[in-house]
């Protein structure tokens, strides 16, 4: 994060974001202080973008650094890349902050290995649904282009990304900012020391204070975290009691797609896809039987609230799961709302890249005070079928 | 082989008889879909008591998961159950029995003819009823209704091929000769025994639907033509394909794809550091995560010759690729080679499994 | 004109067969080109139909198999699925409108040094026919 002492560079292009970024890129291979870098393209078809990891410098102009939409989470990217270890190359990625707190994530779990990725954010404006863009590449760009002059989400944008109050520089090591700053001024942060270098690197020149972007960010978080506590109060009334989580997961065909989405979730094969969650045939019967009959598949439900238990300490918001849904259930609403709430439990929030273990690889003799009475509390409603 | 002849809706009538069944005991649950109350939408459902039938909706133009795959994880109970299927759920199950994933030793098996099913876009909120009317008013014409997904315009395997009850739901409806009950095995006369109803010895004829068929095969021709009649090419494949982003949720809702990890997610297709440099050094660039187009064609490779064109597949996808008519083009293309229709005959092997000495001379 | 170019192919040789082929064509000094990249298998039915498309989409110009002529093989009954596989990936490369000439299936027999060497012959003529695999430079699949 900033603190007042950090200044950045302005960057020599004075064009819109992206192409300030596409600049940076350039002159960082030119300059061989990076092997390749990481950057979204259009695919062939012009309706979606891919991930593509580049060293040939005349594809940058291909490039969208920004893009509108984020069809993979670039965690997963970084993943597939370095899962088996760092490599040689030095790679510069940049991503969206979600996707860079995911990726830190990953690192925790031993399945994105950073050490030699430099990884770049820029102040999301957030990002159109995925089926939106798909449908309307034009019109959507259209709507980007206005996020990005407000740097705020539009109707056109995830859910999420309205009450993501992590939407700028985050633990990355270096961070393009332009919110609260002229249109034709592009800021280049250090967050690392690896950042710091490769800016060094660069030649460029540290001078600028860093108020005017500081003041905007602050500005536009204080919007956000407005519209967080308001949703998340939505949120909270709409899973009231165990009839509100199945009302909301009612139409849920069990496909897990939001599973296989979600950056957080790299399990090759789901413990909820596994044979031992698989219920035998008999058991299936005895359990339709005490009801008089149950919804196929089973074990929807335990999926979910399952992957909740898993997996929403790390949970970053990003709200692919709601994107992949085929039945538009707002998956991400509620893993994000759940998020807040567990990692809050233990003062911890995904993404941070501050030497924290992941609350489940650390306890403590004295803490959680409170969970044993929270256990008394809970017999309440004892609901008596799913 | 007999039949009986329905005095009221196919729907409400195969709900009698799955009534009839679990309250004489015939079977210990029934697998239908159902109306769920709460928001008007559909599921499928595993019924054991009768009263619980209340709901239950047996002949619906709705798919929210393959049957076919969900009775795999039941039939081996050792319990009877009865399980109303459309005609492609019914087939994949036959697909999967040969896979060794599932039994039809306690199993009846209704199916109907089918009109096509919505895509799940339109499964909420109260939207099916509202389209019902003109649905069913457009397949007693034979015709193919407009919204249905896009396979099921082009099947023309809307008959049901083996199952022990046959419905006639569409087409001889309208020819007024009542909508009937077809019993095609002993298995149907046994369990309908005490069943009401006016029997007759009617036999089930195909010819009343040879409208619904070629309407259907025309569709066929111009759904396949779509994906380009050589086929797509490098280039039209990524145009396709491109811009998938590799969820494989057209995998995970496929009745064929039985497998608990696929091969295209298993460790085999790990990569490590230097097969990136190799292919950076010679493309100056990839795509991440890779092997998007490889895994379709693998898919394509490994299961499409048992492709039932039920759509599940095109119908997950968030990016709207029209995965299932590519899928069901090529795997008819493939299974042509062998002879093979997916689902035809529990006996008939999967083409891999089997050869024969004389075949495919032109090769090799 | 198409571009002059040294093809790629990619061949998976059955051990009891057509590697042995290949060697005896060595030994005889029978020419045939640099192209052919032989890799031994032990049988051609070990080819998983996943090998040729991971070949072909890596950019191999020609994935080419060599087995025990029908009935010969070492295993008995492993060629006569090679084939049945073999057909079903064509099938697939067909039907997607791919150049299915960048798959070859070939029988040749441990005896067949010069039959080898005439299939390397002439399918790098038709490769080179073909001219490069388009897959070579695609960086979206
Ligand atoms: S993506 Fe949607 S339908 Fe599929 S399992 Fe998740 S919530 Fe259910
Ligand atoms: S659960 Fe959903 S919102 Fe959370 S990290 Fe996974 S995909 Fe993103
Ligand atoms: S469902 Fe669509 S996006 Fe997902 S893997 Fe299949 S084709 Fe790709
Ligand atoms: S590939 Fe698609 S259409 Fe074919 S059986 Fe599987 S889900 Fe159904």
């Amino acid at each position: 994060m900033t603190d007042s002492e950090l200044k950045g560079a302005v960057l020599p292009a004075l064009k819109k974001p992206g192409g300030a970024v596409r600049d940076f890129l350039r002159l960082a291979m030119e300059k061989e202080l990076a092997d390749a870098v990481i950057l979204p393209m259009k695919v062939p078809s012009g309706d979606s973008f891919a991930w593509i990891l580049m060293n040939d410098i005349s594809l940058l102009d291909d490039a969208v650094p920004i893009a509108a939409t984020m069809p993979v989470q670039g965690a997963k990217a970084l993943r597939s890349l370095t899962r088996k270890g760092p490599g040689n190359l030095k790679i510069i990625a940049v991503m969206r902050p979600c996707e860079i707190r995911a990726a830190m994530e990953l690192s925790k779990l031993g399945q994105v290995h950073p050490e030699n990725l430099i990884l770049a954010t820029y102040d999301c404006p957030g990002a159109v649904q995925l089926q939106k863009y798909v449908d309307d590449p034009a019109g959507s760009e259209e709507y980007f282009a206005g996020m990005l002059q407000k740097g705020k989400p539009d109707d056109s944008a995830k859910p999420v990304c309205h009450t993501c109050e992590n939407f700028s520089m985050f633990d990355s090591d270096i961070h393009f900012g332009y919110l609260g700053l002229s249109e034709k001024e592009v800021l280049v942060i250090p967050g690392s020391e690896k950042g710091s270098a490769l800016l060094e690197g660069l030649g460029l020149d540290l001078t600028k204070d860093l108020q005017a972007w500081e003041k905007g960010i602050d500005q536009l978080k204080a919007d956000k975290l407005n519209s967080r506590k308001s949703t998340f109060e939505e949120t909270k009334a709409q899973l009231n009691g165990f009839n509100g989580l199945l009302s909301v997961f009612a139409n849920c065909i069990g496909c897990h797609n939001c599973q296989s989405a979600c950056p957080i979730c790299y399990c090759r094969l789901c413990y909820f896809d596994s044979e031992t969650a698989e219920q035998d045939p008999d058991a299936l019967i005895t359990a339709a039987e005490k009801r008089g009959g149950i919804s196929l598949p089973v074990d929807r439900i335990m999926f979910h609230t399952g992957r909740m238990a898993h997996m929403s300490l790390s949970c970053v918001s990003c709200g692919q799961c709601s994107d992949a849904c085929p039945v538009s259930i707002p998956v991400a609403d509620v893993f994000s709302y759940v998020a807040d709430q567990t990692q809050r439990t233990f003062e911890y929030t995904a993404g941070r890249n501050d030497g924290d273990p992941l609350p489940l690889r650390q306890f403590r003799k004295a803490e959680l005070p409170g969970v044993h009475e929270l256990v008394k509390d809970a017999d309440a409603e004892v609901p008596s079928h799913e | 082989m007999s039949s009986i002849v329905i005095d009221t809706s196919a729907s409400r009538k195969v709900k009698e008889l799955l009534r009839f069944l679990l309250d004489s005991g015939k079977i210990d649950a029934a697998v239908t879909m159902r109306k769920i109350p709460e928001n008007n939408s559909y599921d499928l459902t595993l019924i054991t008591d009768a009263p619980d039938l209340d709901e239950a909706v047996p002949v619906i133009p709705v798919m929210t998961v393959n049957a076919g795959q969900v009775l795999s994880s039941i039939s081996t109970s050792g319990k009877k159950i009865a399980a109303v299927l459309k005609p492609c759920e019914l087939r994949a199950f036959v697909e999967l029995v040969k896979r060794e994933q599932g039994s039809f030793e306690n199993l009846l098996t209704i199916s109907y003819t089918c009109g096509g099913v919505f895509p799940l876009e339109l499964v909420k909120e109260g939207q099916i009823e509202e389209l019902l009317p003109k649905y069913d008013k457009t397949i007693s014409k034979g015709e193919v209704p407009i919204n249905t997904r896009d396979t099921c315009r082009a099947c023309e395997h809307f008959i049901p091929m083996n199952a022990d009850i046959t419905v006639s739901v569409s087409g001889e409806c309208e020819s007024g000769k009542g909508c009937v009950m077809y019993l095609n095995t002993e298995k149907a006369e046994e369990f309908t025994e005490g069943f009401g109803g006016e029997r007759s010895e009617q036999k089930f004829d195909p010819s009343l639907f040879q409208k619904t068929l070629d309407a259907r095969l025309a569709e066929k021709g111009k759904l396949f033509a779509s994906i380009t009649k050589d086929g797509p090419g490098l280039d039209g494949l990524l145009d396709l394909f491109g811009k998938c982003v590799g969820c494989h949720g057209c995998n995970s809702v496929c009745p064929i794809c039985y497998c608990l990890l696929c091969d295209f997610e298993s460790a085999n297709f790990d990569y490590n550091l230097p097969y990136f440099e190799e292919y950076l050094s010679r493309r100056g660039a990839l795509r991440l995560p890779p092997d998007t187009i490889f895994f379709h064609m693998g898919r394509l490779t490994h299961m499409s010759f048992s492709c039932v064109g039920c759509g599940m597949c095109s119908d997950v996808c968030p990016v709207g690729i029209p995965v299932a008519a590519v899928f069901k083009k090529t795997g008819e293309k493939t299974a042509a080679l062998f002879d093979y229709v997916p689902g035809r005959d529990v006996e008939e092997s999967i083409p891999v499994m089997v050869y024969k000495e004389e075949e495919l001379s032109d090769i090799g | 004109m198409k571009k002059e170019f040294t093809p790629r192919i990619t061949s998976f040789l059955c051990k009891w067969c057509t590697y042995t082929g290949a060697d005896l064509a060595g030994t005889a000094r029978l020419q045939y080109p640099t192209s052919i990249i032989p890799i031994q298998v032990m049988c051609s039915s070990r080819v998983d139909p996943v090998f040729l498309i991971k070949a072909f989409l890596s950019g191999s110009d020609g994935v080419l198999i060599g087995g025990c002529h029908p009935g010969d093989c070492h295993y008995e009954t492993g060629n006569y699925h090679a084939r049945r596989r073999f057909a079903i990936v064509k099938s697939v490369f067909e039907s997607l409108g791919l150049e299915s000439q960048r798959l070859k299936l070939s029988w040749i027999s441990a005896s067949e040094g010069p039959k080898f060497a005439r299939v390397a012959n002439e399918y790098t003529e038709e490769i080179m026919e073909l001219g490069e695999n388009p897959t070579r430079k695609n960086i979206f699949l």
